[in-house]
């Protein structure tokens, strides 16, 4: 029986592996080995964490303490309302009432009836669609200019000081305007969103079609890569804030491609436990992911480590600017968790729809650098 | 060295060349991520080989869940090489369970206790499944 099942042809296993090769080569260099401590060490550390418990839970205090623990990761300990943001910068928000920008220090500004939004590279400024109405607004609400289009989403803003373009996505496909309000233009007919502008120099943007993502000069038109793997149903398409890498999300497929298009990581989720969300953490190549499984959802990073995991459903993550806390929208609960990455410390916000007049949860579009 | 063998595996349970790449691919980057997790002391072959078995049921679990159907089943593809290996073949009429057991014991190499570790099932399960795979494959064969 051996001999048969070795002697099965199986085709393409050469190309195979050499594709394999280099996702896997570059996911090895990419690993950041934990140190292991020496075996006396090792000992020394297990004799002591289980005196530690024992202690905790034979001592009064150390009861506490448990306690404490539980109820911190319960909804009892979280913030009434949202006081202020653990970072720098400002955060966009949608809900049923509109697009709202909140602050630092957590005052919220609602800016109008709009369905997304996104920031502008520094942060000056917000692009926000309705289903047919593109506009340019200043945090304060202030509408600089807007633009008349169907079936508006996924409106993307990118340039430098002096220099800026959005992209957005209408029935006729992907479209790009200048950060003026000029200057419209048909980019990729047919193209669907989700779209996502590399950051850096030039002006390029990642979308979709109904097989591949793309990346596509923007001034010029010229397709840069495609990856090399089918799309399928793509959630969110977002690139690593030093340019290299794009995450590609699907409910059963999280891929990460590098440059001209080659996938350098991969994760497939279980039938029924889609990943709702994935985002870049900035300054590295590190993926936050957030996974709903069953009755119980988890926040964790694509190497490994998990950061939370809480009972119902979680929507989108959202990494601070200076990559140093993660914002887990936790709905069932009603309530935002903010991780902070690498440490155990979190905080918790409740009643986050009633804080921007919404029956339904609302949804973080965007955590920008501060001004 | 050890992909020939987690392709192939992976192959023959999925009987899908796409998939089985994945799920190879897929298993070599699980097993990247939980190297500081795996004790060295025993060999690497059957943990990744173990968890390309397992990924592989999974997979052909979600596929039958969603009702996938091959694009071949409904257009033939003319350019398609025909496989005329017996083996392979009969192999396929085989549930995805019974599939796993024969290649784990037979091209992995697992004895059936462990197979019954790898696969969380009963030791009596895994031997009447071999059983079973090995009857259907001789009436095929």
């Amino acid at each position: 029986m051996r001999r048969q099942l070795e002697s099965i042809e199986i085709p393409g296993e050469t190309e195979a592996r050499a594709r394999a090769w280099n996702v896997v080569s570059a996911a090895f260099a990419d690993r950041q080995p934990v140190e292991r401590p020496s075996r006396r060490l090792r000992l020394a550390l297990a004799v002591a964490v289980v005196v530690a418990a024992l202690a905790a839970v034979l001592s009064s205090p150390g009861q506490a303490v448990l306690d404490e623990i539980r109820e911190t990761v319960g909804i009892e300990r979280a913030q009434p309302a949202l006081f202020s943001l653990p970072s720098p910068g400002q955060l966009l928000v949608t809900s049923d009432a509109g697009l709202w920008v909140v602050q630092e220090n957590g005052s919220k500004r609602l800016l109008g009836p709009y369905r997304e939004g996104s920031w502008s590279p520094f942060g000056r400024f917000v692009v926000a669609a309705r289903e047919n109405e593109l506009a340019a607004l200043e945090p304060d609400g202030d509408v600089r200019w807007t633009l008349s289009r169907p079936g508006v989403r996924f409106p993307r803003w990118t340039g430098t000081e002096t220099d800026t373009k959005i992209a957005y996505v209408d029935r006729s496909g992907v479209r790009v305007i200048a950060g003026d309000g000029t200057s419209d233009r048909l980019l990729v007919p047919g193209g669907r969103g989700p779209i996502a502008w590399r950051p850096g120099p030039g002006f390029v943007l990642a979308y979709t079609n109904m097989k591949r993502v793309r990346a596509i000069d923007a001034t010029t038109g010229t397709l840069i890569w495609q990856s090399s793997r089918p799309a399928g149903r793509v959630t969110n398409v977002e690139w690593s804030s030093n340019g290299t890498r794009v995450l590609v999300l699907s409910p059963h497929h999280l891929r990460v491609y590098g440059a001209r298009g080659r996938l350098v990581d991969q994760e497939s989720a279980a039938e029924g436990w889609p990943d709702v969300d994935a985002a870049f953490r900035p300054g590295t190549t590190e993926v936050a992911v957030a996974r709903v499984h069953g009755s119980q959802s988890s926040a964790y990073i694509l190497s490994g480590r998990r950061l939370t995991n809480v009972t119902g459903v979680v929507g989108e993550v959202e990494w601070a600017p200076d990559g140093r806390w993660l914002l887990v929208s936790w709905e069932t609960a009603d309530q935002w968790i903010l991780a902070r990455a690498g440490g155990r410390h979190f905080r918790a916000v409740a009643n986050v729809s009633e804080q921007f007049r919404s029956r339904s949860f609302p949804r973080v579009q965007g955590w920008c650098c501060a001004p | 060295m050890h992909w020939p063998r987690a392709f192939r595996a992976a192959h023959l349970v999925t009987h899908d060349a796409a998939a089985a790449e994945d799920i190879a691919q897929e298993s070599f980057l699980a097993a990247v991520r939980a190297l500081d997790r795996f004790d060295r002391s025993r060999p690497f072959g059957p943990w990744l080989h173990r968890i390309v078995v397992n990924r592989a049921i999974d997979w052909t679990r979600a596929r039958k869940l969603r009702g996938e159907v091959e694009l071949v089943d409904v257009l033939p593809a003319p350019d398609a090489p025909e496989r005329t290996d017996d083996t392979y073949a009969a192999l396929g009429r085989l549930a995805p369970e019974h599939r796993a057991v024969i290649v784990l014991r037979y091209l992995l190499e697992f004895t059936p206790g462990e197979i019954a570790d790898a696969l969380d099932l009963p030791r009596g399960t895994v031997n009447s499944r071999l059983r079973r795979g090995l009857d259907a494959l001789g009436d095929e064969l």
